[in-house]
């Protein structure tokens, strides 16, 4: 979860208007959000996770023997080492989810947290992996590797929590490093993935917490609709689920939050569920 | 025995050995009483002279003094006894004598320093002065017969032509016997190589022929074992494949004089070379069963041919082929995979199918209590209620994967239903590893543990057990089994298993039920023994177990290039499904039949049930290979429920195609295909060196003999001495044997020299 300031929306805006070169766009969206990224001011509403270095981090490795690990990638970003933009809502949205997640369906999934490096071999263990805030993204040619080989061989990425334009082209860059023959393209309304456990009819626009405490706009910077996109493999495999200009983990942490509107944690509990049990099946 | 001492017994004791075989021993002297009393009180005076003789004489001289002496007593004795052999004997021309030569093709093998066994038969039997025909005719009227496939009579040798694709060595006697029964038959003279190889055993003919005491005169010709051969003695072939799949069948192959030699098998089809494995030939004299790995990429029937090229010295090379008629089938093979929970190894597997076409993996995940998700189903009504609840439903498939769901998940009814899809509808079962299968599932004690081909331990409750880490590792079965092949040959395979990540198992299986073949295994840290896959025969169809739960590892945490997991799913499960039954099933008792014989064609007729249907109206349509159609009615066997028989006469080379359909009423209840492959027939050249052990079997309890060609020229003399046709007894004496005189010579020159050595003269 992180807190918009009238200096990031304003830069947001001015990106939006002026359409400068992508590369340029990434250094300045690196430049001025080092300050303003999660990491590096705290969590607001909760503890602030302490931020493990993202390479040569090491994490504990959760016991053997379960069907399901909720996995949260660890990416480098634009703080190297140090801002931690993969640890946004970790753990706490992360061990919310998994509670609705083993109560919703038969899933023998591991109560616990699991972080793992994009370029740690262990990675393959897992074929689920979160990640989110990849609007700070800054992947080394290592995780890009790490990366496309987990995918390629089967693993399932859901991207979530990140919005507008300069996110997204920082996104865009970021994974076409991984992918650079697949595209990323929309998916529609009829696509399986929407009707695997759950049959969502429409997206929603799930705020973070404190836009949806406040009850008013659910956007964030330039990010006004929220979008649903995917990347294929050449047989048509989904890899990559892609949630933009949505916020998913903060409607599972903050899912107990009587101020908290149900309908966001509802449908994040409903996406998130689908979302893992496509990646289980396909 | 072997002619020079056979010469040395006529010598000898005057007469051949058979005149003492057929004869009776008796005595000729009138005064047999008085003779030996004579004898007996010549003895005693010749061991009292030798007693009161001087005591200089030394006790050991006494001894061999009197034992001489004796010795010269009793030959005198015998003598004057007149023993005398009484002996049957043909009466000269009033019998006849059948002389009944093989005329198969395995006649032609060149195996008698350098002739063909053929030559040598035409060469013996031919007129000439002193000839055996000659000889035999001079006592008996002889009746030639050529017997290959079936018996023919024939005025001369000459007749033969040595083409005849079977040898039927049984049927050939038999009819020998028949055609001559109203005549004085004296005996059977049979020259053959004695490879039969016909389905009919010679026992009761043999049994037949002792009882009217007709002997048989065998003549052995070839060599009991070549001294240089390859043979491809038969090759295990499943009856139907599916298309792209890689097979592995076994090849028995023997060798004399190439032992350790390494030599190419190459598998042909169509005219197209699709394999070929370089392999080492077992010891000389041994028989090795070697695995063969090839693709089945064609659809249709086809005849693939195993091939070991001729190699230098050898004297038979048609043995050096086999040939399998395949049926590759191109189709959807319907699965059903039921996971109890949501798990990655149904996605993993799921996706190392999808590119199969003759594979389609309907999957049924239970996400939560009572909830489905349901995957590659045909349309909306497909398993709508979740698993299926009747028999029909259920049948439908092919083959059944059960994951992680407990054995109390089902009803008592859909537990039989279960084991009945493998023991009735012959389908295929494959239970994978999780928390919540075998043992830990509960199903110990239910009606799959019996299906199961691992023993499952009802002592240790349902509930979890420890994740323990396993390497696998093939069995020497596992090893060339279709199954497990994950790589182009059986060697690269073995050694893939060998490199895979280590899988994990929460499945105490550590061991099969007798009869079950375990295919894999995993070893744990420190040693403890897993069975990882292992598979029976159950009823119709079969069961496996693979009591691991994670073999999405091996696609995960290898190289993307790396195909290991994928070829294992394919090949598991289109194994798994392999042979499995249709509602109609056609099987030729052949699939390879010589032209102008009958094939007996069975078709089993079932319903959706998988019950089997009497009175239904079952036909064939045929097609010829010269593509003319003939439609025959199968008739219902009463004996066995739901069988439907019909004869396929096969009149000209090529593939004879039969397409069965079996209706009940208006309703047709299925159909299905059936092939038989028409060609020049090879069993000549297998097991084709000479078989004297049935040739002398044949002639010793028939009271006949055994000859080979260098001890055939005393067949004449022995065949007149018969109890068989018109005999009169003839006594032979025995008294002026040379060996009689010898003896006497013997001992009296024996006493003489030990004397003058002595110096007792």
């Amino acid at each position: 979860m992180k807190t918009a300031s009238g200096t990031d929306l304003w830069l947001m805006r001015s990106v939006r208007r002026v359409r400068m070169p992508r590369s340029l766009g990434v250094i300045m969206l690196g430049g001025v959000l080092v300050w303003s990224a999660p990491g590096s001011r705290g969590h607001a509403g909760h503890e602030v996770f302490p931020v493990p270095e993202t390479s040569g981090a090491q994490f504990e490795q959760p016991p053997p023997g379960r069907e399901f690990y909720f996995t949260r990638a660890v990416y480098s970003d634009f703080g190297g080492r140090r801002m931690g933009a993969w640890s946004t809502d970790f753990p706490k949205a992360d061990r919310q989810f998994l509670i609705g997640l083993k109560h919703l369906t038969n899933i023998d999934a591991y109560e616990a947290e699991n972080p793992v490096r994009l370029d740690d071999p262990k990675l393959k263990r897992y074929p689920f992996l979160y990640a989110l805030e990849v609007g700070y993204m800054s992947l080394t040619d290592a995780e890009v590797r790490g990366l496309r080989e987990y995918l390629l061989a089967g693993g399932f990425l859901v991207v979530d929590d990140f919005w507008g334009s300069l996110e997204w082209s920082n996104f865009e860059t970021q994974i076409e490093r991984v992918f650079p023959e697949y595209p990323i393209v929309d998916i529609g309304l009829d696509h399986p993935l929407l009707s695997t456990f759950y049959v969502v009819r429409d997206l929603l626009q799930v705020p973070n917490v404190w836009l949806g405490r406040s009850g008013g706009r659910t956007w964030e910077r330039d990010g006004y609709t929220p979008a649903m996109r995917g990347i294929f493999d050449e047989r048509g495999r989904l890899m990559v689920v892609i949630n933009w200009n949505t916020d998913l983990g903060d409607a599972w942490e903050w899912a107990e939050d009587p101020w908290y509107p149900i309908k966001f944690s509802n449908f994040a509990y409903q996406m998130g569920v689908n979302m893992i049990l496509y990646g289980m099946s396909h | 025995m072997n002619a020079v001492l056979e010469s040395i017994f006529a010598f000898l004791f005057k007469y051949r050995m058979v005149v003492f075989e057929k004869g009776d021993l008796t005595v000729g002297s009138p005064w047999p009483v008085a003779i030996v009393a004579v004898g007996v009180a010549a003895a005693t005076m010749l061991v009292l002279a030798y007693l009161r003789l001087p005591a200089t004489l030394r006790r050991r001289d006494r001894v061999v003094l009197t034992v001489l002496r004796l010795g010269v007593v009793g030959v005198l004795l015998i003598v004057l006894l007149r023993p005398m052999l009484v002996v049957a004997t043909v009466v000269p021309q009033e019998n006849f004598l059948a002389i009944l030569v093989d005329d198969s093709r395995s006649m032609r093998i060149a195996d008698l320093d350098g002739r063909k066994r053929g030559d040598v038969s035409q060469e013996l039997l031919s007129p000439g002065e002193r000839g055996l025909v000659d000889r035999l005719a001079e006592r008996f009227k002889l009746r030639f017969f050529a017997f290959a496939g079936s018996t023919e009579r024939v005025d001369g040798i000459e007749q033969l032509q040595f083409t005849g694709s079977a040898t039927h060595l049984a049927q050939a006697l038999e009819r020998v016997r028949r055609e001559l029964d109203p005549v004085p038959l004296a005996g059977v003279v049979l020259l053959s190589d004695g490879a039969d190889n016909s389905e009919t055993a010679v026992t009761e003919t043999l049994l037949r022929l002792k009882a009217e005491g007709l002997p048989v005169y065998a003549v052995g010709l070839g060599r009991e074992r070549f001294p240089k051969d390859i043979a491809l003695g038969r090759v295990e072939t499943p009856r139907t494949v599916l298309e792209g799949s890689s097979l592995v069948v076994e090849l028995h192959i023997a060798n004399t004089g190439f032992g350790g030699v390494r030599v190419t098998v190459q598998v042909e089809s169509e005219g197209r070379i699709v394999s070929s494995q370089e392999i080492e030939l077992p010891r000389s004299g041994q028989i090795a069963t070697i695995p063969i790995q090839f693709p089945a990429s064609e659809p249709g029937p086809r005849v693939f041919r195993f091939h070991v090229p001729p190699q230098l010295g050898e004297l038979v090379a048609e043995n050096n082929t086999r040939e399998a008629l395949i049926v590759v089938r191109r189709e959807r093979q319907k699965i059903l995979y039921f996971e109890g929970e949501p798990r990655f190894e149904l996605k993993f597997v799921r996706r190392a199918v999808a590119d199969d076409p003759n594979l389609q993996v309907v999957a049924l995940l239970r996400t939560a209590e009572n909830k489905f998700w349901r995957g590659d189903v045909d349309d909306a009504e497909e398993l709508a209620a979740g698993f299926p609840k009747t028999r029909e439903e259920l049948f439908a498939y092919r083959g059944l994967i059960i994951g992680s769901v407990e054995a109390s998940f089902f009803t008592p009814d859909q537990l039989r239903m279960i084991s009945e899809f493998v023991s009735q509808r012959g389908g295929g079962l494959l239970m994978l590893g999780g928390r919540k299968a075998f043992t830990e599932g509960g199903y110990a004690g239910t009606a799959i543990a019996d299906v199961l081909p691992v023993l499952l331990d009802g002592s240790m409750g349902e509930g979890e057990s420890p994740v323990v880490e396993v390497r696998i590792q093939p069995t020497p079965v596992g090893s060339s089994h279709p199954a497990t092949q994950v790589a182009s040959s059986i060697d690269e395979s073995t050694a893939r298993w060998t490199e895979l990540p280590a899988l994990t198992t929460v499945n105490v299986v550590r061991s099969v039920k007798p009869g079950a073949t375990t295919l894999l295994t995993g070893a744990a840290e420190g040693g403890d023994q897993f069975i990882v896959l292992a598979s029976q025969r159950y009823g119709r169809g079969k069961a496996l177990a693979f009591p691991v739960q994670d073999s999405w590892l091996w696609q995960m945490d290898m190289p993307l290039d790396d195909t290991t997991h994928e070829t294992f799913w394919q090949q598991l499960l289109r194994w798994l499904v392999s042979g499995v039954p249709d509602p109609v099933d056609v099987v030729a008792a052949r699939d390879r039949a010589a032209v102008g014989s009958a094939v007996p064609v069975t078709a089993v007729v079932a319903d959706s049930a998988y019950l089997e249907v009497n009175g239904a109206e079952v036909t064939a349509t045929i097609t010829t290979p010269a593509g003319t159609e003939v439609t025959n009615r199968m008739e219902w066997n009463v004996e066995t429920d739901g069988t439907y028989q019909m004869s396929l006469g096969v009149k000209e080379r090529g593939l004879y195609k039969m397409r069965v359909e079996a209706r009940r009423g208006p309703t047709l209840l299925g159909e299905n295909h059936g092939y038989v492959h028409a060609a020049e027939p090879v069993d000549e050249f297998f097991d084709a060196e000479l078989h004297p052990d049935l040739l002398q079997r044949l002639a010793t309890e028939t009271g006949g003999r055994y000859y080979t060609p260098s001890t055939v020229s005393g067949l004449p003399e022995d065949v007149q001495y018969t109890e068989s046709g018109t005999t009169v007894r003839e006594e032979m004496d025995l008294w002026d044997m040379p060996i009689i005189f010898l003896m006497l010579v013997v001992l009296v020159g024996t006493e003489w020299g030990y004397r003058r050595f002595q110096g007792l003269v």
